[in-house]
C-alpha cells in the first residue's frame, strides 16, 4: 500500500491543488466574494498565494520522496515515484500559471 | 500424479456446470471474459448499424429518410452504446479474460463479483435496447444536458431509460474496477514484483483506479437528475436555486477521464503486442509506467475543456487549456517509446502490426486535433461542429478500436487454440482503415465549413453535399470491413487448423498454458524472475503442467490460488475461491427491480428490491470463510502459507478499501455540487437555512465515538479472546444515533422547495444509508462471531466492518456539518 | 473559414498556423515509423538501451512536445485575451435571448425595441452580445464573425462580435436543443452608420 501511495500521491496532490484553485477562482469572481467585503485585487493575491503554496508543497514532496526516510526500498518504485513527483511539480507550475497572466473574471 | 491426471482432477474442481446451466452459474473468469467480450461486440454491431443510419441520413441534403424525432434517438443511442455498452465492457472483458493469465493466477480476486457485474451489464444494456426497439430511446444527446432532459422539456420515459439503464450498467464497471485493482495488486505469481509485472497489468491498474474515481460523479449526476425528474427536487432548475451547469461539471468530471479510461487499455495492448512483433522488449518500461500513471491523473484535470463555450471566466479556461496541452506530454512519451521500440528491434508486418500502424496514423492525427481544440479560441469556433465529431472518432476509433483489432488477431490463437488459415483479415484491414480515413477526413472538413453536429439534415448550396456523400461512402466501406472481420473470426475459429502453443514467441505467462485455456489456467503456479518468464525458461509450460510450481496438488479438492505482497511479490496467502453459483445472476435480477421500479414509477418495488438485495448480500457473505482453523498449509516447493481467511488483510479488506475510494469520490462530488450551487447558482440564498438545533448535533456527537469506539472494542476483544458483545452493542447504538442525527435533516427541510433543501436531503439520505449499513454490518458480524466464523485469528471480517464504521463517521461529520453550516453562520 | 470580423479572422489565422504545425509533426512521426521498418535492428546492450531512452523518451517524448506546447499555449492564451469583451468607448450592447426554437434581440440604445430572429448591429464597431436563455441551453454562433457562446438559463454570458462591413451574416444555434434544432437560426444584419441611426430611431433601416 505504501508503494502505491508513493506513486499516486504527488499527482493526486496536484489534482487537489488544481481543483482548489479553480474553486477559489470561481469564488473570487462570484458575488459571495464582494459581499464579504473583499475586492478583486485581494482575490488575485489569494490566487497567486495558493499557486505558490501548491508549488512549494510539490517541492517538499519531491525532496521527501528522495530522502532515505520516505523513499521506497524498491529501486523501481523509487524511480517511478520520483519521476511522477517531478511531473507533478511541473504540472502545478504549468497549469496554474494563468493566475499570474490571465484576466481575472472576464 | 502425471500431467493428464492432474489436468482431469483440476478440471473437475474448476469447470463450470455443463450445458446451458453453465452460462448462468459460471464464476470462471475465462467464461465471463468471453461473455463480456461477446456482449460488447453485439452492442458494437448495434451501435455500428445506428452509425450507418446516421451516415445514410446525412449522405444527401434534405433527406426524408428520418425525421428529427427518430434521428435524435439514433445519434443519442449511437454515442451511448459505443461509450457505455461497448468500449468500457470490452475493456472489462479483456481484463477479466487476460489478467489472471498474464499475472500467473487462477482467477480474479472476487469471482462471484465478476459474474454479478456481467449480469448487471447484460440487464442494464438490455433495458436500453428495449427502449430502442419500442421507439422511446433517449433523445437528449449522449451527454444529456438538462434542462433539455428535465421533466419540463422531456416529459417522456426516454430520459429515464438513459439515467437508470446507464447507472445499472455502471455497477458492473465499479465491480470490475474493484476486482481488477485487487487482482493486479495481490493476485500474482510468486516473484512477480511491481517492476516485473507485464505492462498491460499496469495499464489495467491505472484504468481501474480511474473507473473508481471517474464514474461516481456521473452516477451522482444521474441520481440527482432522476430525483429531479421523479420527485421534483430542483438540482438543475434555475428558478429554484439549481443550475444546469452543475450537470455539465458532473458529467465531464466523468466524461473526460472516460476518454483515458478507453485509451489506456488500448495503450496497454500496444505496449504488450508491439515489442513482440518487433522481437524485442519495450523501450523505457519505467517511463511508460510513469506516463500511464501521469496520464491517468492528469486526465482528471481536463473536464472543463468540454465547457469552453459556457461563459466560464477566461482564467479558469486557461487552467484547463494548460492542463489539456500538458496531457499531450505523457502521450508523446508513450508514442515515442513505441517508435523507439520498433527502431530497437526488427519489426515484421503481421496483421496485429498492421493494426498498430493504423493506430499510429489515426491516433496521432486525433491527438493533434485534440491539441487544437484545447486552444480556447479555436474551440469557440469548432465546438459542437462536425470537426469535434471527427476529432473524437479519430481518438476513439484510432485509439481504441484499432488496437482492439490488433488484440483480437494477437490473442485469437489463445482463445481458440487455432491458427489463422483464411486470410480475409488483410482485406478487412484495408477496407476499415481506408474507409475510416475517407469518412472522417471529410467530416473534419464539413465541420470547418460550419456543419453543426446533431442536425438531422441540411440544405443544398452550402457546399456540404459532396463532402457528406464521400463521408457516407467511406462509412459504408468501413462497415463492410467490419462484417469481413466477423466472417474471418468465425471461419477461423470454427474451421482452421490447431495451432502451436506460443505462436508469436511472446514471453508473458498467458502463453504458458494449453490453448484454448483450461478452466484452472495453470496446473501449478510459476515462480517468476523477470518480465518475460517464457524467454528465461522455454520449458516452463511443461514444468507447470507436471506440477512443479506452486499449488500443483489438487488433493485439497477446492479452488485455490496464491496472494502475494504488493511490492515484492513474495507469496503471502492461499485464497480459496467459491464454486459455481446462481447467486450473482439472481442478485443482478433483484438489483434490476430497483431500477425497474424507478423507471415504471412503481415506487413500492424499490424498497422491496433493496431489501431483497440486502438479503442476498448477507447470503453471499455468509457462505465465505469457515468455522475451522486450518493454520499454514503446504503450497508446494517447500513452502507453507496461511489461508486468506486467517490473515489480517484478506482480499475482501482490500476490495472494501477500493470500493470506499469510489464511494468517497461520490461523496466528494456531492459536496462539490453543494459548494458549486452555493457559489454560482443564481437563485440563492433560499428562503430559509436549516437551523441545526440541539438534538441533531447532540446525536451526532454521541453517535460517532460510540460507533468508532465500539467496533474497535470488538476488534480488540476478539484478538484477546474475550467477549466482543459490549463493543458490538455500542457500535450498533452509535450507528443508530448517527442515523437519527441524519434524520433531523430530512425532517427539517422540504425536499422540493429549493436546490438547497434538495441537496440537504441527499446529504441526509446518504448519511442515513451509511448508518443503516454500518449498523446492519455490525449485527451481521455479531451473528458471524456467534456462529464461530470470526475469531481472533480470523479477524478480517471485523476489520472490514471497522472500515465501514470509520467511513460512516467521517461522512456523517462532513455531510451533516456541511448541511448545518449555513444555518449556523446566519 | 471566410472571416468577416476581427475575432473570426484571428481564429482563422490560429487555425492555419496549427494546421501547418500539425501536418509537419504528423509527417515527422510517419517518417520515423517507416524508417523503423527500413533499417537494421539496433545493438541490444544496456548502454545502448540507455542512449535510446535518452533520444526517444527524454528528447522526443518530453522535450519536443513541451517546447511545442508551451509556445502554442502562450499563443492561444494571448489570442483568447485579445478576444475578451473589455470595456471600450464605442461598444454597442445588445441582448440575445434564446428559446425553443427562436431568438429575440433587444438593444441597450433603443429601449423597448425587440426584434425576432434578426439581430441589428452597426458595422465596424465592437458589439457586446449579452446571451441568455428562457428555457433550455442554446448557443449563439455567427461563424463568420466570432466563436460561439452558450445561452444558459439564469446566466448572462457576454460575447464580443464585430463585422467589418455592412451585410447579412448567418447565425445558428450551436447547442443541441431538441427536435427543432436544425431550424433554430437567425441573421445578423450589420448596418452602415446611417442605417444604424435609422434603426435606433425606430425606422426601418
Amino acid at each position: 500500500m505504501r508503494d502505491v501511495l508513493r506513486i499516486a500521491l504527488p499527482l493526486t496532490v496536484w489534482l487537489g491543488a488544481f481543483s482548489a484553485v479553480y474553486g477559489l477562482e470561481g469564488l473570487v469572481c462570484s458575488e459571495r466574494w464582494t459581499a464579504a467585503g473583499l475586492d478583486r485585487a485581494t482575490g488575485r493575491l489569494a490566487l497567486v498565494g495558493a499557486w505558490a503554496a501548491a508549488v512549494a508543497l510539490q517541492a517538499v514532496l519531491l525532496i521527501g520522496l528522495r530522502s532515505p526516510r520516505f523513499a521506497s526500498p524498491s529501486g523501481f518504485v523509487r524511480c517511478v515515484s520520483l519521476t511522477l513527483a517531478g511531473v507533478a511539480l511541473l504540472a502545478t507550475a504549468w497549469t496554474l500559471l494563468p493566475v499570474a497572466t490571465s484576466t481575472l473574471c472576464l | 500424479m502425471n500431467a493428464l491426471r492432474r489436468h482431469r482432477a483440476l478440471t473437475r474442481i474448476w469447470a463450470s456446470e455443463p450445458g446451458w446451466r453453465g452460462w448462468f452459474t459460471t464464476v470462471n473468469h475465462t467464461d465471463l471474459g468471453r461473455m463480456f467480450m461477446l456482449a460488447a461486440v453485439v452492442f458494437f454491431l448495434i451501435g455500428g448499424i445506428l452509425a450507418m443510419l446516421i451516415r445514410a441520413q446525412l449522405a444527401t441534403p434534405r433527406s426524408a429518410f428520418m425525421g428529427p424525432d427518430v434521428y435524435n434517438q439514433v445519434f443519442t443511442m449511437h454515442g451511448t452504446i459505443m461509450m457505455f455498452l461497448f468500449a468500457i465492457p470490452l475493456f472489462e472483458g479483456i481484463a477479466v479474460y487476460l489478467l489472471p493469465k498474464l499475472l500467473g493466477a487462477r482467477d480474479l480476486a472476487f469471482p462471484r463479483l465478476t459474474a454479478y457485474g456481467f449480469w448487471c451489464y447484460a440487464f442494464g444494456g438490455s433495458l436500453l435496447l428495449v427502449s430502442l426497439f419500442l421507439g422511446v430511446a433517449p433523445d437528449g444527446g449522449w451527454f444529456m444536458y438538462p434542462p433539455l432532459t428535465s421533466r419540463a422539456s422531456s416529459p417522456g420515459i426516454n430520459t429515464d431509460f438513459w439515467l437508470l439503464g446507464i447507472t445499472f450498467v455502471e455497477i458492473s464497471a465499479i465491480c470490475a474496477a474493484v476486482e481488477i485493482t485487487v487482482t493486479v495488486l495481490r493476485y500474482r505469481a510468486p516473484g512477480m514484483s511491481l517492476s516485473r509485472m507485464p505492462i498491460f497489468a499496469w495499464y489495467a491498474l491505472v484504468t481501474a483506479v480511474m473507473i473508481l474515481t471517474g464514474f461516481p460523479p456521473l452516477i451522482l449526476g444521474s441520481i440527482l437528475l432522476e430525483l429531479e425528474r421523479a420527485f421534483d427536487m430542483p438540482f438543475f432548475v434555475t428558478a429554484r436555486g439549481g443550475d444546469s451547469l452543475l450537470w455539465q461539471h458532473l458529467f465531464w468530471l466523468f466524461g473526460h477521464p472516460e476518454v483515458y479510461i478507453i485509451f489506456l487499455p488500448a495503450a496497454g495492448v500496444i505496449s504488450t503486442i508491439l515489442p513482440v512483433m518487433a522481437r524485442t522488449t519495450l523501450l523505457g518500461y519505467g517511463w511508460v509506467v510513469a506516463a500511464a500513471v501521469a496520464l491517468g491523473v492528469l486526465g482528471f484535470g481536463l473536464w472543463v475543456h468540454h465547457m469552453f463555450a459556457t461563459g466560464i471566466p477566461h482564467m479558469a479556461l486557461a487552467f484547463f487549456s494548460a492542463a489539456s496541452t500538458l496531457v499531450a506530454v505523457p502521450t508523446a512519451v508513450q508514442v515515442f517509446a513505441w517508435i523507439g521500440t520498433l527502431w530497437k528491434g526488427s519489426p515484421t508486418l503481421t496483421l496485429p502490426m498492421l493494426w498498430i500502424l493504423a493506430f499510429f496514423a489515426t491516433f496521432v492525427i486525433g491527438g493533434l486535433t485534440g491539441v487544437m481544440v484545447a486552444v480556447v479560441p479555436f474551440d469557440w469556433q469548432v465546438h459542437d461542429t462536425h470537426f469535434v465529431v471527427a476529432h473524437l472518432h479519430y481518438v476513439l476509433v484510432g485509439g481504441f478500436v484499432f488496437p482492439m483489432l490488433a488484440a483480437l488477431y494477437y490473442w485469437m490463437p489463445h482463445v481458440t487454440g487455432r491458427k489463422r488459415f483464411f486470410r480475409l483479415g488483410e482485406t478487412a484491414f484495408w477496407l476499415i482503415a481506408g474507409g475510416f480515413h475517407v469518412t472522417f477526413l471529410a467530416v473534419h472538413w464539413a465541420g470547418l465549413l460550419g456543419q453543426r453536429r446533431r442536425i438531422h439534415t441540411y440544405d443544398e448550396g452550402q457546399g456540404w453535399e459532396v463532402i457528406n456523400l464521400i463521408a457516407s461512402i467511406g462509412g459504408f466501406a468501413t462497415a463492410i470491413g467490419f462484417a469481413l472481420v466477423i466472417v474471418d473470426v468465425v471461419a477461423n475459429a470454427a474451421m482452421a487448423v490447431r495451432g502451436s502453443r506460443d505462436p508469436w514467441r511472446a514471453g508473458t505467462l498467458e502463453w504458458a498454458m494449453p490453448t484454448p485455456p483450461p478452466a484452472y489456467n495453470f496446473a501449478s503456479l510459476p515462480q517468476v524472475a523477470s518480465r518475460d518468464p517464457l524467454h528465461d525458461e522455454p520449458e516452463l509450460p511443461a514444468r507447470l503442467a507436471r506440477g512443479e510450481g506452486y499449488l500443483g496438488d489438487p488433493s485439497r479438492n477446492r479452488r485455490e490460488t496464491l496472494v502475494v505482497e504488493v511490492a515484492s511479490g513474495e507469496p503471502a496467502q492461499i485464497v480459496v475461491f467459491p464454486a459455481n453459483t446462481a447467486l450473482p445472476i439472481l442478485m443482478a435480477f433483484v438489483t434490476g427491480g430497483i431500477f425497474l421500479g424507478m423507471l415504471l414509477k412503481l415506487y413500492w418495488l424499490v424498497p422491496v428490491a433493496v431489501l431483497g438485495v440486502a438479503a442476498l448480500v448477507a447470503r453471499w457473505a455468509w457462505s465465505l470463510g469457515s468455522t475451522r482453523e486450518e493454520g499454514p498449509q503446504d503450497v508446494g516447493r517447500g513452502l507453507a502459507l496461511p489461508l486468506a481467511a486467517e490473515a489480517a488483510d484478506p482480499p475482501g479488506w482490500w476490495g472494501t478499501r477500493f470500493l470506499l475510494l469510489a464511494n468517497v469520490t461520490l461523496f466528494g462530488s456531492l459536496l462539490f455540487g453543494y459548494a458549486f450551487l452555493w457559489t454560482v447558482a443564481p437563485g440563492w440564498p433560499p428562503a430559509a437555512y436549516l437551523q441545526p438545533g440541539l438534538a441533531g448535533p447532540a446525536l451526532l456527537l454521541a453517535g460517532i465515538p460510540l460507533s468508532v469506539g465500539g467496533i474497535r472494542m470488538t476488534d480488540r476483544a476478539l484478538r484477546r479472546g474475550r467477549g466482543p458483545w459490549i463493543g458490538l452493542v455500542l457500535g450498533v447504538a452509535g450507528a443508530g444515533a448517527t442515523g437519527l442525527a441524519a434524520t433531523t435533516l430530512l425532517l427539517g427541510t422540504a425536499h422540493d422547495a429549493h436546490a438547497y433543501d434538495a441537496t440537504v436531503w441527499v446529504l441526509g439520505g446518504y448519511v442515513l444509508f451509511h448508518a443503516t449499513l454500518a449498523g446492519a454490518m455490525t449485527l451481521f458480524l455479531g451473528a458471524r462471531i456467534a456462529a464461530g466464523y470470526v475469531t481472533g485469528r480470523r479477524i478480517g471480517e471485523a476489520r472490514i466492518v471497522r472500515l465501514w464504521h470509520d467511513y460512516m463517521a467521517a461522512v456523517a461529520l462532513l455531510g451533516l456539518g456541511a448541511a448545518w453550516l449555513p444555518g449556523l453562520a446566519m | 473559414m471566410h472571416p468577416a470580423g476581427p475575432a473570426a479572422a484571428t481564429i482563422a489565422t490560429l487555425w492555419w498556423v496549427m494546421l501547418i504545425g500539425a501536418s509537419a509533426i504528423f509527417l515527422f512521426v510517419m517518417v520515423l515509423l517507416v524508417l523503423a521498418f527500413r533499417r537494421a535492428p539496433a545493438p541490444q546492450a544496456p548502454a545502448a538501451e540507455q542512449r535510446q531512452e535518452r533520444i526517444w523518451i527524454a528528447a522526443l517524448g518530453l522535450g519536443f512536445p513541451l517546447a511545442v506546447l508551451s509556445s502554442l499555449l502562450a499563443y492561444g492564451l494571448v489570442v483568447g485575451e485579445r478576444l475578451l469583451p473589455r470595456p471600450a468607448s464605442d461598444v454597442v450592447t445588445v441582448r440575445a435571448e434564446g428559446r425553443q426554437w427562436a431568438w429575440s434581440f433587444s438593444y441597450a440604445d433603443a429601449p423597448g425595441r425587440i426584434t425576432g430572429d434578426v439581430l441589428h448591429v452597426p458595422a465596424g464597431r465592437p458589439v457586446d452580445v449579452q446571451i441568455t436563455s428562457a428555457d433550455v441551453i442554446h448557443s449563439f454562433w455567427v461563424p463568420r464573425l466570432a466563436g460561439k457562446l452558450d445561452a444558459i438559463p439564469g446566466h448572462v454570458n457576454v460575447l464580443r462580435i464585430e463585422a467589418w462591413a455592412p451585410g447579412d451574416y448567418a447565425g445558428v444555434n450551436a447547442e443541441y436543443n431538441g427536435p427543432g434544432y436544425r431550424g433554430h437560426v437567425f441573421t445578423v444584419r450589420a448596418h452602415d452608420e446611417a442605417g444604424w441611426g435609422r434603426f435606433l430611431a425606430g425606422g426601418a433601416p
